[in-house]
């Protein structure tokens, strides 16, 4: 983790910032994908095995949790720019 | 010439600036360590003992597994110990920061295991890593010589 969001964090009485998604467990047992906005949510140890489709600003980009990814936020597995490459245009 | 951990600390540096030549010790923690050993400020480091020499390198050696520091409570001038009860030993309430202490290798691997924790669930600061450019949101039109110079997935320094 970085060193400033240590220094900075939330403060511990209030726990992780979290949403409540409706239906969890259902989810999880039927391995259905979750579509969220929601990217700052933490994700906690009882989301582990789940499937989400993270938002981008774009797109729904389809993350599976796995158990280290457990204190990071969803926003992190779903990057939001697109890498720049040079396309030569056809028509001058 | 004095050698800890195989580092060469000339004579006539300040014990306090030679303790930074280790990877991992900067100003505040070099600072500590004379206080720990009870080494004065314009101390250089031709001032220093051997003995103390010897309880630095050992303790640079494994922070973790020093022994914790005694408390020593204050008492009044006039005050006369009685003769029979023993000393009581007293524990530290206050963590000691120096007890974490991680340098050299130790310090590097763990920056390279969590950069291969990064890399290896596929966040946006491994991605970042893995690109060679800044993790935190730095401008990358122009500078980013830092982030081009040292984020690797496998990080040199």
């Amino acid at each position: 983790m970085h060193p400033t969001l240590r220094l900075y964090s939330r403060s511990s009485w209030k726990g992780p910032y979290f949403v409540n998604f409706p239906n969890l467990r259902d989810a999880l047992r039927s391995n259905t994908q979750i579509r969220t906005q929601a990217r700052a949510c933490t994700i906690l140890p009882t989301y582990i095995g789940l499937r989400f489709a993270v938002h981008n600003g774009k797109d729904y980009i389809p993350i599976t949790i796995t158990q280290d990814m457990v204190g990071h936020k969803l926003g992190e597995f779903s990057p939001t720019r697109k890498k720049f490459h040079y396309k030569a245009s056809k028509n001058k | 010439m004095v050698h800890i951990l195989g580092v060469l600390l000339r004579d006539s540096w300040p014990a306090k600036w030679a303790f930074r030549k280790f990877y991992g010790i900067g100003a505040h923690t070099a600072e500590r360590i004379c206080a720990r050993f009870q080494i004065h400020d314009k101390a250089q480091m031709r001032d220093l003992t051997p003995q103390q020499v010897a309880q630095i390198s050992a303790f640079l050696s494994a922070p973790s597994t020093t022994a914790n520091l005694p408390i020593l409570p204050l008492a009044p001038a006039r005050f006369k110990p009685p003769s029979t009860a023993p000393v009581p030993q007293l524990q530290s309430v206050r963590k000691d920061p120096l007890k974490e202490l991680k340098i050299e290798s130790e310090l590097r691997r763990e920056i390279k295991e969590n950069i291969a924790h990064h890399r290896m669930i596929g966040s946006y600061v491994g991605r970042r890593h893995a690109m060679g450019m800044p993790v935190r949101g730095q401008r990358t039109s122009s500078n980013a010589s830092t982030a081009r110079k040292l984020n690797r997935i496998e990080r040199r320094n």
